[in-house]
């Protein structure tokens, strides 16, 4: 099973990585200034006048966009789901994030309240339709969480409600929460994957499908003992469950009637609902005229687009080119590509950070890197700007840490380790290796985790470090990972959103994803106190206090927080990159886009 | 010549056995266990022991390699080819989805490798020593090294960005439009076709000259025949059966430019598939491409034996 998590893990992070844009369109609504519980009374509705665009929205045509990957399984517990963009066109949040990452907008939640450190009162908002025509309320919440936690259903999400006791009905649009302890990290886990809001009918129609199968293959072995059997009393112990099982088939199969599994027929709130799916090939989205967004401010008109069509193409260039030649409309570019577009009359051009973090990671528990002069050796050999001018012609921003520095959680005290090769020579001849150091290591094979690979061999090199990483297909890594023969690994975690997610998984010995085994007792119970703590002042100073224990120790190697490009066609219209940059994802799930000409 | 159909019969028989065992034994050696590929891509999550042993017995994975290597090769004939680990499809689905789009991009690239490829090897050898069998010769050559991937993205520039002429990528199917069908397939098939075009070129171009230098040859000049007339009356037939074999590998150069052609081109058919499968290490998928290869490529040279046999009665005699 925990190959199966690393798996899971792996592919999750790397499709994230290159899913890339879930913030570009979308939408929010109001802001509010606390996270740590109630919504403030003030709300900082969204500028939808001239500040925002001077071009007047316009109905109609086919949004196309390219994605590298299928999308994987519809269903966003599911595993593995490759296109994070076409996803949120489909479903939508309990809760979004501002522009500092902080879940503190109500979406599908309209209002929430801390009651005590346990206990959260959260409404829900009225008419909220899902694509399948049945009503989001507090019972299809309650179900989904139930859903996600019982481990018949294989959510990978199941483990971020770990601290999640129960969901109590309070009336149709209002649950309570209760957790087993206090839990920091609740509103954050609403804004991030289990938040996303399924169809609980069609939730309970897959279960059932699901619950068919496992039978039929627990009757398998059970018939095939009754037949091979010749004690009479075990045959009729064994008849007996086989009736049971049988019973129970019958009843789940009845349940499971016409039901389309939610791996490929995704049944959610969002402003889009599938029209046709090929796989390998395209996903078509077709407008939902229910939305409630819209029609809840004044704007039924929105989403603007027909449909959205999302092409899959696996290489980046033919993408760029197919978006000059007017095949599409617009597309996330490798930050290699960006001189190709910038100067194109006929783009729109467009860089922003993002909240991805390409880091390196060492092997904690064996090897040398578990000496902490070794570590400090390998961080100071890596000249980190020009790894961000060598391979993503200076678009990112050196880290010191893993929080993005436009993060609330992150340290802004912090420094990024200084490049300096003589000190990395004087500390590796202080541990023991001044005749030089060879390392073992992988990384993914993709181009890009290629070049950040092949780039820092050159500065290790340098100092006397050899490490020649071979390069490893994702699936490939489970075995080094699981038998611990790496000593540096180089990887990219994407989507960094609620603090305690990325500090769990890495740190904390007893997450699947920490592949390199840190152990850093101190680090260990500021991630503890974090999860718990549930006012936000008090949790900030846990975070900023984790990333400086963790810089202090030289725990992995942070590199940088890469830009994103974006390049449009200029028919393209209501993208406001100063609003976005402001409000994150909260801007861009309310202001949907639309074409100059409405192209039909 | 039963008797040799038989034998080139029992010869592709015997590789497509042998074939089979090591793409099995492939497909056990990769590191990962197969029934959690299953529970994986069917979602079943958390299972007991009794689920993990049905599925055990449903693959037949509890029994001794040779009887699970038996039962796989009885599955692959009954159409039951596994289950998707990464995207939870059958593979016999997933295969015959992608079959269509495969096999016409082959037919058209092997047609049109045979087009071109046939004339300007013809032209070469009766020009022998001109500038436009140096052209055509140089054509050849460089039809057979240009990188697949890069002449794709030089044509795609010319013909979509610069020209608009031509889709830059994405496949539409022929019942959906057949122009927009013909368009989409045009790039992907010249590019397949093009390695293939210059290999016949350079075997037409030498087998040829060959013919031409022979005795019956001059006799036939002798006897007062034009140039067509020997070319085509006495020169081609016996110049052209060692190119039958070139047809077979010029299958063979196509099934492999598909991997890279169908993936730059977005094209969702089995190379693209297979590509995606390897990337993932989707051993079902993995399976099923390789021994689908095996069977395409196998099965085509078994048609150019045999075709070689009716061809040449001295094959015939021989056997």
């Amino acid at each position: 099973m925990n190959k199966q998590k690393n798996v899971m893990g792996m592919i999750k992070r790397m499709s994230l990585i290159l899913g890339c844009l879930l913030f570009c369109f979308g939408s929010l609504v109001y802001k509010v200034s606390s996270a740590s519980g109630a919504p403030a009374a003030k709300q900082d509705y969204m500028e939808w006048g001239d500040k925002y665009c001077t071009d007047k929205p316009v109905r109609g045509g086919y949004f196309r966009i390219a994605s590298p990957y299928y999308i994987g399984a519809m269903n966003p517990n599911h595993f593995p789901v490759m296109d994070w963009v076409t996803m949120s066109y489909m479903y939508e949040k309990l809760i979004v994030l501002d522009g500092n990452y902080k879940p503190t907008i109500p979406w599908l939640a309209e209002s929430w309240e801390y009651i005590n450190e346990t206990t959260v009162i959260m409404k829900l908002r009225k008419n909220v339709l899902f694509h399948d025509g049945s009503p989001f309320n507090a019972k299809s919440l309650k179900y989904q969480m139930e859903w996600i936690l019982d481990d018949e259903n294989a959510a990978w999400t199941k483990s971020w409600l770990e601290p999640l006791k129960e969901v109590e009905l309070v009336d149709e649009y209002s649950v309570k929460w209760h957790f087993k302890r206090p839990w920091g990290a609740f509103l954050g886990t609403m804004a991030s994957v289990p938040g996303f809001m399924i169809s609980a009918q069609a939730l309970e129609k897959d279960a059932a499908q699901k619950k068919s199968e496992r039978i039929t293959h627990e009757l398998i072995p059970l018939r095939r003992k009754a037949r091979a059997e010749k004690d009479n009393d075990k045959v009729e112990q064994l008849q007996k469950k086989i009736t049971n099982l049988e019973e129970q088939l019958k009843k789940f199969q009845a349940l499971a009637q016409n039901a389309k599994p939610l791996d490929t027929n995704p049944i959610g709130t969002g402003p889009y609902m599938l029209e046709a799916a090929s796989t390998d090939n395209y996903i078509t989205l077709k407008r939902n005229p229910d939305w409630w967004f819209g029609k809840s401010i004044g704007k039924p008109e929105m989403p603007y687009f027909e449909g959205i069509k999302v092409a899959v193409i696996p290489d980046p260039s033919v993408r760029l080119a197919n978006l000059k030649a007017g095949e599409l409309d617009s597309i996330v570019l490798n930050p290699v590509q960006y001189r190709q577009v910038k100067d194109d009359a006929s783009l729109s051009v467009v860089t922003f950070p993002v909240n991805f973090l390409v880091y390196n990671i060492f092997n904690h528990a064996k090897g040398p890197c578990a000496d902490i002069k070794v570590r400090m050796a390998i961080s100071h050999a890596i000249d980190r700007e020009a790894l961000v001018m060598g391979t993503q012609q200076g678009l990112g921003r050196v880290a010191s840490c893993m929080y993005p520095d436009d993060h609330w959680a992150h340290n802004p005290n912090l420094k990024p380790v200084e490049y300096n090769p003589e000190l990395s020579k004087k500390l590796l001849a202080e541990a023991g290796y001044s005749n030089g150091l060879t390392l073992k290591g992988f990384t993914v094979n993709t181009p890009e985790a290629q070049a950040f690979a092949k780039a820092q061999m050159a500065m290790l090199e340098k100092v006397g470090i050899t490490w020649k990483p071979t390069f490893l297909s994702i699936t490939g890594m489970i075995e080094p990972f699981k038998k611990l023969d790496f000593d540096l690994f180089c990887s990219m975690y994407p989507w960094i959103q609620e603090p305690d997610q990325i500090a769990t998984l890495l740190y904390d010995p007893k997450s699947p994803f920490n592949n390199g085994r840190s152990n850093n007792s101190k680090a260990i119970e500021l991630i503890k106190t974090g999860r718990e703590t549930t006012k936000e002042d008090d949790r900030r100073k846990v975070y900023l206090e984790l990333e400086k224990t963790l810089a202090d120790h030289f725990e992995d190697v942070w590199l940088f927080w890469p830009t994103a490009v974006l390049a449009s066609s200029k028919k393209v219209k209501g993208f406001n990159l100063e609003m976005y940059k402001n409000l994150g994802e909260s801007y861009s799930f309310s202001h949907p886009l639309w074409f100059a000409d409405g192209r039909p | 010549m039963k008797r040799y159909i038989l034998k080139r019969l029992l010869y592709s028989l015997l590789t497509l056995w042998l074939t089979s065992m090591l793409i099995f034994a492939i497909a056990r050696i990769l590191p990962g266990d197969p029934v959690q590929g299953v529970v994986m891509a069917s979602h079943m999550g958390a299972v007991d022991n009794n689920v993990i042993e049905g599925i055990r017995a449903q693959f037949g994975l509890n029994q001794p390699l040779t009887v699970q290597y038996l039962i796989w090769v009885k599955n692959f004939i009954s159409g039951d080819w596994g289950v998707s680990i990464a995207s939870g499809e059958k593979v016999f689905d997933m295969f015959m989805k992608r079959l269509p789009i495969t096999f016409e991009l082959f037919v058209c690239s092997v047609l049109w490798s045979m087009l071109i490829g046939f004339p300007c090897g013809i032209i070469s050898a009766v020009k022998h020593g001109d500038f436009i069998d140096r052209l055509l010769s140089a054509g050849a050559v460089l039809g057979l090294s240009l990188p697949v991937f890069w002449e794709g993205i030089i044509l795609i520039y010319l013909f979509s960005v610069m020209l608009h002429i031509l889709p830059p990528s994405g496949f539409v199917p022929f019942s959906d439009s057949i122009k927009g069908n013909l368009l989409s397939i045009a790039m992907p098939t010249f590019i397949m076709g093009t390695q293939g075009a210059g290999l016949i070129a350079r075997y037409v171009r030498s087998s040829l000259l060959e013919v031409l230098g022979q005795d019956f040859i001059r006799t036939a000049y002798a006897k007062g025949y034009s140039e067509i007339e020997v070319l085509l009356r006495h020169a081609l037939k016996p110049a052209l059966l060692p190119v039958a074999t070139v047809a077979g590998l010029t299958w063979g150069y196509v099934t492999a430019g598909s991997f890279i052609v169908e993936y730059m081109f977005a094209i969702p058919g089995l190379g693209r598939m297979g590509v995606n499968a390897i990337f993932s290490n989707d051993f079902p998928v993995i399976q099923a491409t390789l021994i689908i290869v095996a069977i395409n490529i196998l099965a085509v040279n078994l048609l150019v034996d045999l075709q070689y046999g009716y061809l040449d009665p001295r094959i015939r005699v021989q056997s």
